[in-house]
Formats: structure tokens, sequence, C-alpha cells
């Protein structure tokens, strides 16, 4: 499956990182290709393409606050949940994705 | 003026309206209060503030003159009064506990730290000041006999100020004792003292009412300067009191006989001076505010005190054990295990901080590529040079001597500057101490003098030039400094210096009070180094035959610049003209010290270019083998220095004499400044293995400590909120007993990673709510300077995700390891250990 995801927490010094490495790891782990953008105190970084987006089949949005341009996610299917859920229990995601 | 027409400027004021025979009404127009102008006392009380209207009505015989000067006064001389007292550090103060102390439920009483420090005592209690109402009888029948007594008492205390004042050398002191003087000689004190007289009272039924009278006047004013002075007036009033009633009628302020915490409404001078030294470890005050007297006294002493702690005396219980932390601003009035706890670790906090702040200013002041640059300290004071050598001076390269000077009826004596100068040669202990003799001119008012005013003071009669004229008081003061110099390393530097013929005559002046001491034998350093200052442009091209005639130089770029560029500095409209940092004036420096240099001589510069910053790489660029500079500075400049590079000075400094004008030099300074190293982000002092912190509170305020310890904070309470801010959204504890506090804040001087490392776990409601035993902290200086740590900042919050690398971090035995790997993994410098994974 392909994946893309989003983190962002509201200092983004810390924990929006560590989601995005938790969420590369675990995806691999259960055989699907994921891509994560992290919007931190540096700005949004590894950027979703629009190639990326139309060819997604899910997106992860493990975010704290208002996800940034989230209008290029329109007809995309999302599922939101907070960012300490993706350090806490990621494999509970992918399982709902799965399902 | 800001602060209202308060007590200084109003015995200026007073002052000149004495000098006249009129009388001098004054009227503040917004409240319609009325003073005579020739009362301190009155003028206060008419509460004259910022922008208030006021009438000035004189009449009398020579009411035209006085008129005159009142306008002259006002115009000239009021807009100048407005300099605060010294000493008024800013109060740090914050309004919630430490967490520690709060997480175990320690209560805190806050009050705005005066004075700093930590003190712990029993409470004692001193009541208020109060005029002792039942000393005599109220009335008196004999009108005349109890005005003379009055008369007698006011002459007697006025004396007895005048005789401290000799020999009082501290300044602060100097100006408690004059704001003193000004009171117990105002008019309207003796006109209300004979007033209650004539109308029977006996002389100390009078004290005690005119004191009332004056003290609730003060009271109710708006400004804090002013109800602050209703103490000195008690003060005034007390003494009064002594004279009548003889010195036995009042007991001891009390009596401490243990480690105390003396708590007050408020404390007069005197008060705070008669309390034993020995036991007195902390003050609290109701009353607030930073100006008053005792709160001088209490820093100078150097004793913690906190003010505007309400209600003070109804919630401490004499005898119980209390802290007053005047660092944080708060008194803890219970003790507790957990206090004890916390003071003992903030007791061997402040102690490694001493040691490694000591560590760093003991060291001389040297380049990376081995350059040594002399740090004197300026000074007007002996007890200045306490503070300069704490912050490491290696000298003091200008210690003024116009201040013995000034604000004295009569000359000081050459015992009185000799007591003076001894002390600071014995301060100094071996360490060189140039003193400069008096630059007094027709700018600065010495009654004993009778210089005339000038047109123009600058260019006129001032400095060496009016020696010949005073050569008795200059005898005075070369003796003064040759004796001293026998117990230390004196030596004397002549101001305002434009000719060869001047020096020559001022080292005939060094030779004769020489050869007077000689034939006395009175022990000096007979080969006492002898210099001049180098103001004048002058003084530059004929520096081949100064040098053969002196031993050292000292720049004082303040008048030397005016001078070269004819332009005052205190002039706004030519403000643009002037420049330190101007091509043509950086030039002309480095010129008159290779001249110098060239005849094997030392030069200095101890003006206010000497004290920015901003000015070091061309500081060495000039080639200074010294600078002067105030003694709060020092630190920070030794500190700049060992990062500098004396190369890459000399070559900006090249670069700067090229440039077409001043701003030209600032842009090139601010790229240079920009290109400077900051602190590394990983430092074996943040890292911290083994603690024995025992909550979530603890750990956080041990790694805060570190950053103190290791001059990455100066305000520990605002990095210890902005973690625990981040701590509020939700808990940084990620698991697998890790913990990742952050922050971003401007309380830090340097992008930052700090390592923690537990002997027991402890609780921090991390995501798999099991407890933390590894701690990494990030904080992130705000404003952002260099974008790329934030980098790795993200790729060590990666890192963290990796069971490898936690693992690693579990095991590492040494903080050198730890930031050596550490290093290694995020590709910062200083990685280059084996046996990584």
């Amino acid at each position: 499956m392909k994946i893309i995801a989003v983190t962002a927490c509201p200092t983004g010094i810390a924990h929006t990182y560590m989601a995005a490495a938790r969420l590369e790891t675990t995806a691999r782990n259960f055989g699907h290709e994921i891509k994560v953008e992290t919007q931190g105190a540096m700005g949004i970084e590894n950027k979703l393409t629009e190639d990326d987006i139309r060819q997604a089949h899910i997106a992860i949005f493990a975010v704290d606050i208002e996800v940034e341009d989230r209008d290029r996610f329109n007809g995309v299917k999302v599922i939101q949940v907070p960012l300490q859920e993706a350090l806490k229990n990621p494999e509970n995601i992918f399982a709902k994705i799965q399902r | 003026l800001s602060s209202g027409l308060h007590a200084r400027p109003a015995s200026q004021l007073a002052e000149v309206a004495n000098q006249f025979a009129s009388e001098c009404a004054l009227t503040n127009l917004r409240n319609g209060l009325m003073a005579n102008g020739k009362s301190v006392l009155g003028i206060i009380s008419a509460d004259i503030r910022h922008g208030d209207r006021c009438t000035v009505h004189v009449s009398g015989p020579d009411e035209h003159s006085a008129r005159g000067a009142l306008r002259r006064f006002v115009e000239e001389a009021l807009p100048q009064c407005d300099v605060p007292l010294a000493g008024s550090s800013s109060a740090i103060r914050s309004s919630t506990p430490p967490r520690c102390l709060q997480a175990a439920g320690v209560d805190c009483i806050f009050g705005a730290p005066i004075s700093r420090g930590i003190a712990q005592g029993k409470v004692v209690i001193v009541g208020r000041m109060a005029l002792p109402t039942h000393v005599g009888t109220p009335v008196a029948t004999d009108p005349q006999r109890e005005l003379e007594r009055i008369k007698g008492a006011l002459t007697a205390v006025r004396q007895r100020i005048v005789e401290k004042l000799k020999y009082s050398i501290n300044s602060n002191g100097v100006a408690i004792l004059q704001a003193d003087l000004a009171m117990a000689s105002d008019v309207s004190l003796a006109e209300k003292l004979t007033e209650h007289v004539l109308s029977g009272k006996s002389a100390g039924q009078a004290v005690v009412e005119t004191g009332e009278f004056f003290i609730d006047l003060l009271r109710h004013s708006e400004s804090e300067y002013i109800r602050e002075r209703s103490a000195d007036i008690e003060e005034i009033c007390l003494q009064l009191l002594d004279e009548v009633y003889g010195r036995d009628t009042r007991k001891p302020t009390c009596e401490l006989c243990e480690p105390s915490v003396v708590v007050a409404e408020t404390l007069a001078p005197q008060q705070l001076l008669e309390l034993d030294r020995r036991w007195l470890k902390g003050i609290v005050l109701e009353y607030s505010g930073s100006t008053s007297h005792a709160a001088i006294l209490a820093r100078s002493l150097g004793i913690p005190a906190l003010v505007g702690v309400q209600n003070a005396r109804l919630v401490l219980t004499p005898g119980d054990e209390v802290i007053v932390d005047a660092n944080r601003g708060f008194l803890i009035p219970r003790s507790s295990p957990a206090v004890q706890r916390y003071y003992e670790r903030e007791r061997r906090t402040l102690d490694r901080r001493k040691e490694a702040w000591s560590r760093q200013i003991e060291e001389p002041a040297v380049t990376s590529d081995g350059k040594r640059l002399e740090v004197g300290a300026n000074a007007s004071s002996p007890g200045e040079l306490t503070l300069a050598f704490e912050n490491g001076a290696d000298g003091v390269g200008l210690f003024r001597t116009e201040m013995i000077f000034l604000g004295l009826a009569d000359a000081p004596s050459e015992e009185k500057q000799f007591a003076i100068y001894a002390e600071a040669a014995r301060t100094a202990n071996g360490r060189p101490v140039i003193i400069r003799t008096f630059d007094i001119g027709g700018d600065k008012e010495v009654p004993y003098l009778n210089l005339p005013a000038e047109d123009n003071p600058f260019l006129g009669y001032r400095g060496a030039r009016v020696y010949a004229q005073y050569q008795q008081l200059l005898q005075s003061q070369l003796r003064a400094i040759l004796r001293a110099s026998a117990l230390g390393q004196l030596q004397i530097m002549a101001p305002m210096i434009s000719s060869l013929e001047e020096v020559l005559q001022f080292k005939a002046a060094i030779s004769q009070a020489k050869q007077d001491l000689t034939r006395k034998g009175t022990a000096f350093r007979p080969d006492i180094k002898i210099g001049i200052m180098v103001e004048v442009p002058s003084v530059a091209f004929i520096l081949g035959q100064m040098c053969a005639e002196v031993d050292f130089f000292s720049i004082g770029t303040n008048d030397l610049s005016q001078y070269f560029f004819a332009a005052d500095r205190g002039n706004p409209k030519v403000a643009e003209l002037f420049s330190v940092r101007h091509p043509g004036f950086l030039r002309f420096l480095k010129q008159l010290v290779a001249e110098i240099h060239q005849a094997g001589k030392w030069v200095g510069m101890c003006g206010e270019m000497a004290a920015d910053l901003r000015h070091l790489p061309l500081i060495f660029g000039i080639g200074l083998d010294e600078i002067s500079l105030p003694a709060a500075e020092i630190p920070e400049f030794k500190k700049q220095i060992a990062k500098l590079r004396a190369a890459d000075c000399e070559d900006t400094f090249d670069r700067a004499i090229e440039c077409r004008n001043t701003k030209e030099v600032d842009d090139l300074l601010n790229r240079k400044q920009r290109l400077q190293a900051p602190a590394p982000v990983l430092s074996e002092e943040l890292v911290l293995l083994g603690s024995t912190s025992q909550t979530k509170e603890e750990v956080i305020h041990e790694i805060v400590d570190a950053f103190y310890i290791a001059g990455r904070t100066e305000d520990r309470h605002a990095l210890e909120e902005a973690l625990w801010a981040r701590e509020a959204v939700y808990s940084t504890g990620l698991g697998y007993g890790f913990a990742t506090p952050h922050c971003k804040t401007a309380a830090i001087t340097a992008d930052s990673i700090a390592v923690l490392r537990l002997n027991q776990p402890v609780e921090w409601n991390s995501v798999d709510r099991e407890p933390v035993c590894m701690i990494v902290l990030i904080a992130l200086r705000d404003p952002e300077t260099e974008s790329r740590h934030m980098q790795v900042f993200s790729t060590l919050a990666r890192k963290l995700m990796n069971d490898e690398f936690r693992e690693h971090l579990l095991k590492v035995g040494t903080a050198s390891e730890v930031t050596t790997f550490l290093a290694r993994q995020l590709g910062l410098p200083g990685g280059r250990a084996e046996g990584d994974p």
C-alpha cells in the first residue's frame, strides 16, 4: 500500500520528527511504502508532491495542530490521530488501515 | 524631571534660593500646594510631579538677581538633576516558587529582592521606630529656654553629620549623610520646631510633633522616592531627641544573639547599623522601595534583603526559623526536609557556578591565537576595587580622584587622601593601580578653588593646566600618592596634557614631593611610574619627545575624539560628525600606538571606546597593551577575547581604515560578528550521569542549574518555566525509559543539548506509563541564530526512535563519551571516538 503522512506538534522541535521516524519504521515493518512530511520548526520538509498525493491510498495526519496547506489532500482518504498516538501505538494506526 | 521634583533637585533649588535674602514662594498649580522655595522639605511636600505647572514668586531686596539665578537654574541645571542614586540593581521578581518547592507543597511569601543572597535565621521582629512620646514633659514654661535647646540640638546634629562626612569615603555613605545634612538644615523644619515651642510645648514634644507632621506629609506623596525619605526625617528627629535628652534615653533597636532575620515595617539607617552584624543574616521589610537608605546600606553590607513583603510582621512568628531567598524574591516561613534538600542543592549549584566563573575570570585575557591584552578596571573609590578584582581585573587602568575633591567646602587633607590611596594599594595586592591626579576645570564646581566659569570649559583652564596655580593642592595629592606607593604598585598619571612643558612641570612637582618625603624620612616607591593621558591631539605629534620623559600613556577616547573632530559629544546637532569608529580616528590611534611602541613604552585605553564589546576587533587592530573599563563588564570581555583571533582582528582593522565612513566600518564589524562561532551545542558540562534527583521537578531543576553553572543562562526561572510550559501540553516521556523535554527560549545564550542519566528512575507520565531514567533535553535559542542546529535537533529526535541509539546512551560510561558519541551521530565536530555503533 502507498501511504503518505504529515506530522506536526506545537513546538516543532522534537515530537514532529520522532513521530515521523516512528511511522517510517512501522510502515516498513508492515510492508508498506510511506513518505512522511514534517511540519516543524524548520518549516515543511520532505514535502509531499502532487504525484505523491494522487498515488496515495491513504494519508495519516499525526498532528496536534492544524495541517498546513490542507487543501492539497482533498479527495484523499485521511486518518487523523493525535501525534502521541503515533509514538505510543503506531501499530494500531496501521492495523486500522488494513481493516 | 521624570520622577518629579524629588529630594536631590529640590535641595539644589533650595540652595540657589538660599543665596538671596528675598522670599521665594513656589506654587504647584495642579494641587494648589504652596512651598517655601528655600526649604527642601517644603518643596518636596508640594508633591510636584512630571508635567505639573508651577509658579515661582520672588519678592525682597534682591529679587531681581534672585529671579535671574532661579531662571538660569531651571533652564540649565535642573534638567541635569535627575541622575538616579547608585546601586538600585534591577530586581528580578518571580511570582511562582520554583517547581520543586511547589511540588512539595511549600508556602512562599513574595517580596522584591533589593540585596541578593540567601539567608537563614530566626525571625526577630523590630517595631517601627516610634518617636518616644513620653520622654520629658510635653509642655514647658519658658519658651525661650526651649528654643535655645532646639537650636543647640540642631547645630549639634548638623555638626555631627559634617564630622562624619569628613571621615566617610564610601560614596553611598556620603550621599546618605549629605541628604541627612540637607534635612537637618531645612528652614521648614526649623520653622515648624520654633512654631511648636513658641506655642508652649517642650523642646522634646516639639520634635515629636514636627517629626510626625513631616513624616505624615511625605508618606502621602505620590512619589515612592519621597515616601521613603520619611525614614530619613525620623532619623533626624531621633538624633534631635538624643541631643535634647541625652543619648541614654534611647534603647538600642534590639539585641541579636543567634543567626537572625530581622523583620520590620521599615528600618532607619541608624537602626540597621546598630544591629549586630555577626548575627544579622537577612532583612525583610513590609515597606517597598529600592531607593531607601536602608536598602542601599543592605546592599553595600551584602545582607540579603526583601522589601514590599506585605504583613510580614503579622504572618511571621518571632523565633521561627525562616529562609530568605533574595535571589528569587521570596521567603519561606517554615522549613521542612524538602526545603532543606532544595537549599542544599541550591548552595552546591551556587558554589559550583562561582568556582567555574572564577576559574574563567582569573585567567588572563588571551585570544585563541595567543595574543594577550591586559584588562583593567576604571574606578573612583577603593570600594569599587574589590568588585574589580573579583571580576578578574589585571589592574586599575584609571583611578579617578576628582570625586575626592568635589562636593566639599574645603580641600581634602593629605591624610584623608593617603587613607584612600593606601586602601586602593592594599586592595590591589600587588597589581598596578594608575592614579590620575585631579582633573578639575571650569565645568566642575569646586568652591575652594574659585575657578571662574568659562564660556568653553572643554577648551579652557582645566586638568594639568591649573596645576601651576594650585601647587599646594597638587603637592599634597602627590605626597599622599607617593606615601601610599610604599604599600603597592601605584602609578601616577597626569590629565589633559597638551605640551612637553606641562610634562616637565608635572615631573618637577613629583620630584619636589619626593624630596619633601625623603627629608621627613617617609617611605615611598622611588621608581614610581609616571604617565600621561592622551586626550589632546597635539600630544600625538610630539610623541618622540614625550616618550623620553614618561613611562606610559593612556588614551582617553572621550576627549581625544571630541577634540579630533571638533565636535561636542553632548551636542546632538553635531553627533553625526563624532564617532570613535571613524576610519580617520582609527588610523590616528594606530599611528599613535605604533610610535609609542617604537619607543618601547606601554599604552592603554581608558575611554568609553574601550568599554564597548563591539570594538574588541578594533582594539586588537590598534595594538593596545591594555584596556580599562567598568568592573562589571570585565568577565564578559575576557570571555569574548578568548573567542577572537588576533590575526583576524588585524585584518578587520586594516579593512576598517580603508572604509570611507563610520557606517561602512559598522557594517564591516556587524558582518564579522556573525562569523563568530557561538558556543557548541554539545558540552560535557551539560552531561549529568548518575543523578540523584528524585522527582521530575528535581530533574528539570538540576539540568537548568547545569545551564546556569555553564553560563548558558542567567535566568533560571525563565528557562525552567519554558520547559514546564512544554510539559503542560503533554508529557515528553517517549517511552523506553526516555524523556525529551525541550523548549525555545530567549533565556539561554546558545542552542544546547543536555543529557541526564538517573540512578533511580522517576515518574514522568510517559506514553508507556513507565518511569524514565534517561533525559535528553533540547533547548533552542530564541530568536534562532543558526538554523543548522534545528537540523541537528530533528536528527536527534529521529535517532531517539532507534533502539540501538538508545541502548548505547544507556550504557555509555563518561560525559566525554556521551558528547563524542552524540557529536558523531549528529554530524557535529568532535565526534571522532571509536567503538560507536
